[in-house]
């Protein structure tokens, strides 16, 4: 018997005569109708810096952001305009990275960002720019999972800049990840 | 791990004497954590997510079987391999396979209790793996060889200028270097790790057995990291770990959050379906390996068995005003506190772990802390119960109870025992029981008179 | 209405003076007051410690001791949790221990709550009081605003504690099992008390404990159990 079978058995003897517990629903909770307010007050309130633009704001904005940088790294689902006048770099390189977000959500101050975008953009560089559409903005992390038709082979949810107390019980941004998380939702 | 739970009263004792900084430290920090999670609960209605949650677990547990099964098709469907370990050997034998066949030299690994318990580094170790551990805290406790001595915090018995010394004698940087810059320093140390690994260890937080999904919770991104650069990326998950559909996610990560630290939501989740797809950045094999090691021995106790609902927050260790004295270290076994009190007997023997589950004062903080629940005190009580059933007190006590008891039996007996607690001297420095309490508090001084003699009197003069 | 007082054997012992304001309180408010003299202790050490088969016999000899009692009621909140809460856990499918459960009380809920009382009278005017809340009366019987209403509505100042709702570290035999852990939470109790006159809390355990260490730390604070100060509410 192998240590699989041995574990089952072990688990349905425990269980011999246990009362079945019953599963309950999540009921939604009450949110607002316009969820862009409270996400961008929350993504502030982590630590972030949220923005509400449009696409040629933002892209004003990430031009700021480059500006004396000796390139970018951008997210597989950046789009074109985004990039222009940029230089690529590997993430292990760049000092900025840019994203392109499956969804936010506004309750937590999150944004979902998706493995098939490419990881290592969102987790190297030390400054962090996600990009994310309005209609893609959720009022609950329940009504966001609810929705979601397919997962990735890892979805990330980035709800501020990387933190630790771990020194002394003193907050240190940018301990792996960025310590910088600037946000655009593009109108 | 080997446990060293028994040696806790002394332990106790010893940190008490010799650290006291440890005390303050931890103190500050778990009231810190504490204040945060009580504002943090305040803020939504807790009562009904705490109860949701406990019957989702209750659910899980109750139906482990069907879900163990149901989650180990989907992992597969996902492309993750499968493993099952009921001892840490199991473990090891899978991680010397791995590190055989990837010519493994460097591991990072994301903090993981679980990993404690299997004892995963001093393993890798003797293989020549190079272990990072990559969570600030838990990567300095490496740097000190010492065990973790919080669940979610495992350096808070640190002082910063303990940090200071630490990191001037490992790294040449200057006794008052600020934490930025001693973070700046680990942060580069890891960073290199993270890009040379070839192996990324983590544990779980949850695993969704509809989906197969893991769930890790952080707010460094060493997690993150640790499974998104390593070629090879292996999860050690308990069986207690399964959480039935996705959606239970939209609760469990935000609880768990609110319960640990106070936050919202932590600020990185993985959600992790399984290896790199084509053209994708991130691992190319994905292990999960499912653990027993004492959880299915746990789910046959018609009591104990609640315990299984825990989450590792370490929400009950912040509020107990025991936990806060001395940290985790007395405790001798990877949980600590409250919460390693009622699940250390259990996982290893009652009586390795006898002295755990007398380490409270029954004042229940804890049980208001739980995220989901968990009925600590009375667990509590019910280990203490088994012990003194299975003969495992010391001799001094079960003579003094039987005295007590004999004394509390009789009414006649308890005057005369009135009358000698006031006409005979008490041997206050003599007994050790006495001395036990005199010597931090003084001699004991009874009232003149015991109340029922107060009584007879009160009631003659009240003409009766 | 006839009230039974069960002292409980450390008040007996060690704060007898508490009693005596309790009865005194009682019977100036209405009630009659009566002491079933077979009574001794309620059996909570033995059951905390885990030995539960030393604890039955003494809580079935209270639940007969108390049998007749409208109501029972305690100077002590650790005490009445062990009536109302864990007799009908050490003696399952006992009737009586539901019943006497039903009609125990510790002493501020029972003024508070069957009594209806508010005001004991202007007893305490200006008095500056640390209020220690014992574990049991607060997070098992759920009495938090009870004693400090009553203290407040005859004058009393409360002083703000920080650590006021934390255990103080008595914990019946885990103040001999683990001293030195127990003295590392006294000390952080004292630490933080505020200025007062006088300390109180329901419990005489954590009392004799609190004194013990504020004595030996050389902190001259007197330390009175709330029944006293009930009762001092009352009669000035």
């Amino acid at each position: 018997m192998d240590a699989r079978t041995r574990i089952l058995n072990r688990v349905r003897r425990a269980l011999e005569g246990r009362p079945k517990a019953l599963l309950p629903e999540h009921p939604h909770s009450p949110f607002p109708e316009d969820p862009i307010p409270l996400l961008l007050a929350r993504l502030a309130e982590n630590g972030a810096e949220p923005h509400l633009l449009s696409p040629e704001g933002a892209q004003a904005l990430l031009r700021e952001l480059a500006q004396g940088l000796p390139g970018v790294a951008f997210g597989q689902g950046v789009p074109t305009p985004f990039r222009e006048g940029l230089n690529p770099l590997p993430p292990e390189e760049a000092p900025l990275g840019v994203s392109w977000a499956l969804f936010a959500v506004a309750e937590t101050g999150t944004l979902a960002l998706s493995s098939a975008d490419g990881r290592r953009a969102q987790l190297l560089p030390p400054t962090h720019l996600v990009l994310v559409e309005r209609e893609r903005v959720y009022p609950t992390l329940l009504q966001a999972f609810q929705d979601l038709k397919e997962l990735p082979s890892a979805l990330g949810l980035h709800s501020g800049p990387s933190k630790s107390a771990d020194i002394g019980q003193v907050m240190v941004k940018g301990v792996h990840g960025p310590g910088r998380l600037i946000v655009a939702v593009l109108t | 791990m080997r446990a060293k739970a028994k040696l806790y009263p002394k332990e106790a004792a010893r940190l008490l004497r010799e650290k006291p900084g440890v005390r303050e430290a931890v103190t500050g920090a778990t009231l810190h954590f504490d204040r945060n999670r009580l504002k943090a609960y305040a803020e939504v209605p807790i009562a009904e997510w705490r109860e949701r949650a406990k019957a989702v677990k209750d659910h899980a547990l109750s139906h482990l079987d069907q879900y163990l099964e149901l989650a180990e098709k989907r992992l597969k469907e996902n492309g993750v391999q499968v493993h099952y370990a009921e001892e840490p050997e199991d473990a090891h034998r899978l991680l010397r396979e791995i590190v055989e066949r990837r010519g493994v030299k460097r591991a990072v690994k994301a903090k993981s209790m679980l990993t404690e318990e299997l004892g995963v580094n001093p393993l890798l170790a003797s293989l020549g793996v190079e272990v990072y551990e990559t969570d600030l805290g838990e990567y300095l406790i490496q740097l000190l060889g010492e065990p973790p001595s919080h669940i979610v915090g495992p350096a808070i018995h640190l002082s910063l200028k303990e940090i200071q010394t630490l990191f001037h004698e490992r790294f040449g940087t200057p006794l008052d270097a600020s934490p930025e810059a001693l973070a700046q320093v680990a942060r580069k140390v890891l960073r290199e790790a993270f890009l040379t690994a070839e192996l990324g260890i983590s544990g779980a937080n949850f695993l969704v057995a509809e989906t197969g999904t893991l769930a890790l919770m952080e707010n460094e991104g060493n997690i993150r990291l640790s499974t998104s650069l390593p070629k090879v990326h292996v999860a050690f998950v308990g069986i207690e770990k399964l959480l039935p559909r996705f959606q239970d996610l939209a609760l469990f990560l935000p609880l768990t959050a609110r319960a640990a630290t106070g936050q919202r939501l932590s600020t990185f989740v993985s959600l992790i379906q399984g290896p790199a797809r084509k053209g994708e950045e991130g691992p190319e094999e994905v292990h999960v390996v499912l653990v027993d090691h004492g959880r299915t021995a746990l789910l046959a106790d018609p009591e104990a068995w609640e315990t299984l609902r825990c989450l590792r927050c370490g929400a009950c260790l912040n509020a107990c005003p025991v936990y806060r004295q001395t940290g985790g270290h007395p405790y001798g076994y990877v949980y600590s506190g409250p919460i390693g009190a009622v699940l250390d007997p259990g996982l290893l023997s009652l009586e390795e772990a006898y002295p755990l589950p007398y380490a409270s004062t029954l004042c229940g903080a804890c049980l208001e802390a739980c995220p989901v629940k968990i009925p600590i005190p009375k667990l509590l009580l019910t280990w203490r119960h088994r012990a003194v059933a299975e003969g495992l007190s010391p001799a001094w006590e079960r003579a003094m109870l039987a005295a007590y008891r004999r004394v509390m039996e009789s009414p006649a007996l308890y005057r005369l025992f009135s009358k000698a607690l006031r006409g005979l001297p008490l041997p206050q420095d003599l007994l050790p029981l006495l001395r036990a309490w005199t010597e931090g508090r003084g001699p004991l001084k009874p009232s003149p008179k015991p109340f029922h003699q107060l009584w007879r009197e009160m009631e003659e003069g009240h003409g009766r | 209405m006839r009230v039974a007082l069960f002292i409980t054997c450390l008040a007996d012992q060690f704060f007898a003076e508490a009693g005596v304001a309790a009865v005194r309180l009682l019977r100036a408010l209405g009630v009659e007051v009566d002491f079933p003299e077979g009574q001794t202790c309620c059996g909570q050490p033995a059951f905390n410690a885990g030995y539960w088969e030393g604890a039955r016999p003494l809580a079935r000899r209270t639940l007969e001791v108390f049998r007749e009692a409208d109501y029972v009621v305690l100077p002590s909140g650790s005490c009445a949790s062990m009536v109302k809460n864990h007799y009908p856990e050490l003696l399952p499918g006992s009737q009586k221990a539901l019943d006497l459960a039903e009609r125990t009380y510790e002493l501020s809920a029972f003024l508070v709550g069957v009594l209806g009382v508010e005001k004991l009278g202007e007893g305490l005017k200006g008095k500056r009081i640390a209020y220690h809340h014992g574990c049991h009366a607060l997070r098992e019987l759920g009495v938090r605003e009870e004693p400090l209403l009553l203290l407040k509505g005859a004058g009393a100042e409360l002083v703000p504690w920080e650590a006021a709702e934390e255990c103080c570290g008595f914990g019946g035999l885990f103040s001999v099992k683990l001293p030195e852990v127990s003295l590392a939470m006294a000390d952080r109790k004292v630490a933080t008390l505020p200025q007062a006159e006088v300390l109180t809390s329901t419990d005489a355990g954590c009392l004799l404990h609190l004194a013990g260490r504020l004595s030996k730390k050389g902190v001259g604070l007197k330390v009175a159990p709330l029944a006293t100060l009930l009762w001092e509410a009352y009669a000035g």
